[in-house]
């Protein structure tokens, strides 16, 4: 952008720029005084900014203060970030009614305003680039996002300014515009040095007609930029971060943190990349009419990690610190290709109880800490490219009709949904679907059969929501939206021995590999078929296991945890199963679902019999929220089990399959 | 009652558990009866609710009275007497399930404050003529006597959290309480910290979220009226607040209506108890 001729505005015409802007259709943006700070606010004039007032910061602390200078934007940065304009605090989702049996379920698709943002720094616009690419990295990119963030003009206004929080200049995203501006401004004492970043900008430049900037205007510019950069320094030693932040999962200083932090989740709300959300429901008193919102969550709540049945992914305070660090500078890059930080330093000025994040990346991840071993495979090469931005599209609610039901066990029962929707028929075993019921919360259900004409979903009731969607009667309808996630490659375990371990209501998401694999038998090696289930009474699909076990053509065995009166066969853990067989497990292709303990223990025990990490299948559960990796819920190291998987293999998963807190 | 076991009571509002027309109740016992008329601040959906609802004892709203059963009983006030102590009782056995609402019966109020000091002190202070007021030691919650199966925070409690609690009880679906700080309304409201901005003590960060933030949003500092939020960790913020004020300073921030809940009693135990010492009463002087 320097190559940019540079022109001068005047002090005294700056409202032109705002003129201008306005004339553009745009509503102006930018930094104001209210309540004891600079906030981002919607502007009249220039007689709003800040003018003559500074900021200093520290960990904990942020004060103003009065200086009587001419010049509006010597302050630093304000608490409020621009995602509060592209990624706001709450944003509605869907309209949804029921009549009768009838269900009516629509995207609510936002019409952002045109806006200018007015005196964007150089790590904010690295911020906006950063959040654009996780809203947009999934299949399916968040259209809310994507709207707003195309709606809005951005001018930059170097930093002239620096205080003791700064540390862009580590993060590689500052203090020096390098692009991502519209339009490119630096603060002199007598005007503006403004250049052109983008055909918009050299519009908006020719409209104000100005002269060029002297050479000294441009000097006194980069000087001032120079300064802030010396004044900055380098806090923070960037360079292999990611690298030993992973080998530091263990660091005992997790629990230190735990003590001090207060997990209030200020430094994720300021944080102008966070992105994660939660979604809200309301609906009248009848529950015919509701609508679903997300607003803005974080990972240091408790209630992030929830799921149904009221476990807990990160139930105490040093795994969230964990998860918050560790993603925001380490597998942000496996995810996203960049870092997650900016280095804006607003995470240390606004912690109530001035945790400094730079001290803590400095004590758990030194730059003299011995390379450890990494807690799961480097990410592919190809992940560390800034991750491509996805088509974005209105989420798509399909209504089917359920035909009928049966019910699996006491609290499992199977929905037949009709549709002809050909997304949905196009289902690949493993995938999943959200279920959709007006009022309720909308679980993600594991597609149990891929049928010509529908699809069967498999639901144990496990909440509220999952209790009405079993009790539908027939004819009634439910919204599906999907299908989700990554599926079992049952294509790679073609020629290959097939084993297939389930626990529980494990079976529903492995019956599709079941009858993908039989309904072209002759393609695969041995096929085995080992089923367990807490009692007989817990047993899935027990007519057409019955019926697989009558067959010659491949081996099925069952377990029970604890037998009752009827049952015969053998007790114990599904593990037992296998325990004398005399397979060998070099040419075998595993597919493992049920609780995650019984997974671990299913993989460790193929793993003994030689089966290759990388053939060993699993879906994990997680609290999937949004399907599209854009909630931030199912986070599991450098994954969104909604995005990248449920279905991933164990060697993809390495130690973060089962690691407590994670 | 931790909130996890409020949202699997919530849970068990699924339809099979609550009848279509549940019997209600509302009761109270040392209290303002501010919480039981956050009911009637439903106003537009008071009449909607009496539909869907057998309201069968509500002191403030009808003089119909019942001795039970009930499916779901709001239960309002601290327990602060013998006859209070037997009632609570009386009421669980009678209850499918009990809700405690507001400050004082979730966490014993401010009257708890007392619970500090001796009894009979406190009352020569207060009461001229003492001789007829019977009151057991300690004002406390009422999940210090019976078993509770769910709980609305606040003084008073949230008319939104309290549709909610009703709209998922008539609809069968979890209700949405949310057990985060206080912190996360202010940064979605936009709410500048007033702890970090203007050096305000606030209890935001170890509060319950629910109250949209009032406090700071009009530039003060939380006091931490809807009492603990999950993962509370008042050591750090008592240290922090230590570093600029006295013990007695940082213990008065903890001494609001939810201080005898666990996590402020510590706090306070920790830095001497509740500050103010009991007074000699004087004669009220002449209007």
């Amino acid at each position: 952008m320097v190559t940019e001729p540079a022109y001068f505005l005047p002090r005294a015409q700056l409202g032109r720029l705002f003129e201008a802007l306005r004339a553009d259709g745009r509503r102006v943006v930018g930094p104001t005084l209210a309540d004891r700070a600079v906030i981002y606010d919607e502007l009249e004039g220039p007689a709003e900014l800040p003018t003559g007032w500074e900021t200093d910061t520290a960990p904990g602390t942020y004060r103003l203060r009065e200086t009587g200078s001419d010049r509006s934007f010597d302050y630093v940065l304000p608490v409020t970030s621009w995602k509060r304009y592209t990624h706001p605090a709450v944003v509605p989702l869907a309209r949804a009614r029921r009549d009768g049996a009838k269900v009516d379920i629509e995207a609510i698709v936002a019409e952002p305003p045109s806006l200018a943002f007015v005196g964007v720094r150089a790590c904010e616009i690295a911020a906006l680039t950063i959040q654009e690419r996780a809203m947009r990295a999934g299949p399916l990119g968040d259209a809310d996002h994507a709207a707003r963030r195309d709606a809005a003009l951005i001018v930059a206004m170097e930093c002239a300014a620096a205080t003791s929080t700064c540390f862009c200049t580590s993060m590689g995203t500052g203090p020096e515009v390098e692009g991502g501006a519209d339009l490119i401004a630096s603060e002199l004492d007598a005007g503006f040095v403004l250049r052109s970043g983008s055909p918009a900008g050299s519009d908006l430049l020719a409209t104000l007609d100005l002269r060029l900037a002297e050479p000294v205007e441009v000097q006194g510019a980069a000087a001032q930029v120079a300064a802030v950069r010396a004044r900055i320094g380098n806090p923070v030693a960037a360079e292999g971060l990611p690298q030993r932040l992973r080998a530091a999962l263990d660091s005992p200083r997790w629990e230190e943190i735990a003590e001090r932090c207060l997990a209030c989740a200020n430094c994720t709300l300021v944080c102008p990349t966070c992105f994660c959300t939660s979604v809200a429901v309301a609906s009248d008193l009848d529950g015919l009419d509701s609508t679903t919102e997300r607003h803005w969550d974080s990972c240091f709540s408790l209630g992030f990690g929830r799921v149904a049945g009221d476990a807990n992914f990160r139930p105490k305070v040093k795994d969230r610190y964990r998860q918050w660090l560790t993603h925001k500078f380490s597998t942000w890059f496996d995810q996203f290709g960049s870092t997650g930080c900016v280095g804006c330093g607003r995470c240390v000025a606004w912690c109530p109880v001035g945790i400094d994040v730079r001290e803590e990346l400095g004590a758990i991840a030194p730059i003299t800490a011995p390379a450890g071993p990494i807690p799961w495979p480097p990410a592919p090469a190809e992940g560390h490219a800034p991750a491509a931005l996805s088509v974005v599209a209105p989420a798509r609610h399909v209504t089917a009709v359920v035909e009928r039901l049966t019910p699996e066990t006491t609290d499992t029962v199977t929905l037949h949904v009709a549709t002809s929707d050909e997304a949905l028929l196009a289902a690949r075993p493993g995938q999943f679907v959200m279920v959709e019921l007006p009022a309720f919360a909308t679980p993600a259900i594991s597609i149990s059969r891929i049928r010509q004409d529908g699809l069967d979903l498999t639901i144990r009731s496990a909440g509220a929501a999952t209790a009405a969607i079993g009790a539908l009667a027939p004819g009634a309808e439910v919204a599906l939206r999907g299908p989700l996630g990554r599926g079992w490659p049952v294509e790679s375990a073609i020629g290959r021995d097939v084993v297939i371990v389930a626990g529980g209501v494990g079976l529903a998401p492995l019956r599709p590999v079941i009858e993908a694999v039989m309904a072209e038998r002759a393609r695969f090696g041995a096929v085995r078929l080992y089923l367990g289930a807490r009692t007989p009474g817990d047993r899935l699909f027990v007519a057409e296991m019955n019926a697989l076990a009558g067959r010659a053509d491949l081996e099925v065995a069952e377990i029970v945890d604890r037998a009752g009166p009827e049952w015969l066969g053998r007790v114990g853990i599904v593990t037992h199963l296998f325990d004398q067989a005399r397979w060998s497990g070099d040419r075998v292709s595993a597919f493992v679902c049920g609780p995650e303990r019984m997974m671990q223990a299913t993989a460790a025990a193929l793993a003994d019999r030689g089966v290759d990490p990388a053939a060993t299948w699993v879906t994990l559960e997680r609290n999937m929220a949004c399907g599209v990796g854009t909630c931030g819920h199912c986070q599991l190291g450098p994954f969104f089990v909604c995005r990248d998987g449920p279905v991933f293999s164990i060697a993809e998963l390495g130690t973060a399959f089962g690691r407590e807190g994670l | 009652m931790e909130p996890q076991e409020l949202i699997t009571v919530a849970r068990r509002g699924a339809r099979a558990d609550v009848p279509k027309r549940p019997r209600i109740g509302v009761v109270k016992f040392a209290s303002c009866d501010g919480c039981q008329l956050t009911l009637l601040d439903l106003e537009d959906e008071l009449l909607a609710v009496a539909e869907r609802v057998d309201l069968i004892e509500f002191a403030e709203a009808t003089s119909r009275r019942s001795m039970g059963p009930f499916d779901v009983l709001f239960v309002e006030g601290s327990i602060s007497t013998e006859e209070q102590v037997e009632e609570i009782a009386r009421l669980r056995a009678v209850s499918h399930r009990l809700i405690t609402i507001g400050a004082c019966a979730t966490a014993g109020g401010i009257q708890a404050i007392r619970n500090w000091f001796d009894l009979d002190e406190v009352r020569d202070t207060v009461y001229p003529e003492p001789t007829f007021v019977e009151s057991l030691a300690q004002a406390r919650p009422v999940s210090d006597f019976v078993a509770v199966d769910g709980e609305l925070r606040g003084c008073p409690i949230s008319p939104a959290q309290l549709r909610e609690f009703l709209v998922a009880l008539v609809t069968g679906r979890r209700a949405q309480l949310p057990d985060e700080a206080v912190c996360l309304e202010c940064k979605r409201q936009g709410v500048v910290c007033v702890a970090v901005a203007g050096g305000i003590p606030c209890l935001g960060p170890v509060t319950r979220t629910g109250c949209g933030a009032i406090c700071p949003a009009y530039g003060r500092g939380c006091y931490g009226c809807f009492g603990p939020r999950e993962s509370a960790n008042t050591a750090s913020l008592a240290s922090w607040f230590s570093d600029s004020r006295s013990a007695p300073e940082v213990s008065r921030l903890f001494s609001g209506f939810t201080a005898w809940s666990a996590p402020f009693r510590t706090t306070i135990d920790a830095h001497g108890g509740p500050p103010g010492q009991l007074v000699e009463p004087t004669e009220p002087e002449d209007a």
